[in-house]
């Protein structure tokens, strides 16, 4: 439409297949999280194992969303891995807390790729993804992060 | 190591419009200068609101000067601010004379009523809210910025979920 990137952007065989590749990264990090609360979840009691069901639920809702999108732009989502390899092994609720947070920072990192997409539905897709993961995330540690998803080195631009 | 190619294109070209402007006597005779670069507009209004939420945070630690545990987590998350602006304005590069590199007027502070369960409902709110806007902005900025203000609209979420005056009592 315009050449000044308001207008929509048109999208070609390469862009889909970029947003392919974003929406299946992102749908790999709900399957892991998805997996993963699961065992957050037996490590955990009362509001603990509350708050652990109810954000697995949003992830296996956000996995759903995205093998949804995959189909309609013509992919084949990926099939989740039958087990995966913890980054951590949970034997305790502080250790269930630390698992629950690595697969948030996991899930975000992938959200992110989203919001460079030219697509603005995808964006914001990904952008509420993040959003989302941030949040949970706090509730789990009581601290917010500054920059969810973006790597360390590009946190602080103006002090390195 | 080969050197990136496209970032010494940038290099040179930066170089060659500083020496064309050093021999000029000013901006005008170069004639209407360019037109801002995309997502320029976006960032001015999230430096706008970014500022606008360090300066309610400043006269929330104010107000919030009897309540301890309150405040400590108003300093963590007003220091979260300082750390998005100072992201923020470093992307932000604009020729001297531009008329938008003049700051825009600022805006009042958000009231914050009065008592502890009123100031931490009200940094709440204008957390969410900031978050919201900045998902407005996104469409129409160049791919890294809207990733940056993704990931500061993500933080403002955050914060509004740690925000809860019953857990601060």
């Amino acid at each position: 439409m315009t050449a000044d990137g308001r207008g929509q952007p048109a999208r070609t065989a390469s862009g889909t297949r970029a947003a392919i590749t974003a929406l299946q990264a992102a749908l790999a990090a709900e399957q892991a999280a998805s997996y993963g609360y699961g065992i957050v979840g037996a490590h955990l009691s009362g509001s603990g194992f509350a708050q652990a069901s109810a954000d697995c639920v949003a992830h296996e809702r956000a996995r759903d969303v995205l093998e949804q999108l995959i189909l309609a732009l013509g992919g084949s989502p990926q099939p989740a891995p039958a087990a995966y390899d913890l980054p951590v092994t949970v034997r305790s609720a502080a250790e269930a807390v630390t698992l629950a947070v690595l697969l948030e920072h996991q899930v975000a990192r992938a959200y992110l790729a989203m919001v460079a997409l030219p697509e603005p539905r995808l964006r914001s897709l990904g952008a509420r993804g993040l959003r989302d993961t941030a949040v949970r995330a706090a509730q789990w540690t009581g601290r917010p992060e500054a920059f969810p998803g973006l790597p360390p080195p590009a946190r602080r631009p103006g002090r390195g | 190591m080969t050197a990136d190619p496209t970032r010494r294109l940038v290099l040179a070209a930066a170089s060659s419009g500083l020496l064309l402007l050093a021999g000029c006597r000013g901006v005008e005779a170069l004639g209407r200068p360019p037109g801002p670069g995309p997502g320029v507009a976006q960032l001015r209004r999230a430096i706008t609101a970014e500022e606008a939420m360090v300066r309610t945070y400043q006269a929330a630690l104010a107000a919030l000067g009897g309540h301890a545990r309150a405040a400590a987590l108003a300093g963590e998350l007003l220091a979260q601010h300082q750390e998005h602006l100072v992201a923020l304005r470093s992307r932000l590069v604009l020729p001297g004379g531009s008329r938008l590199a003049r700051p825009p007027a600022p805006s009042a502070p958000l009231p914050l009523g009065s008592g502890r369960r009123a100031v931490i409902s009200a940094l709440a709110t204008a957390e969410r809210d900031a978050a919201a806007r900045l998902l407005g902005l996104l469409p129409a900025a160049p791919p890294e910025l809207a990733q940056l203000m993704a990931s500061i609209g993500a933080s403002e979420a955050g914060h509004a979920a740690v925000l809860d005056p019953a857990a601060l009592a």
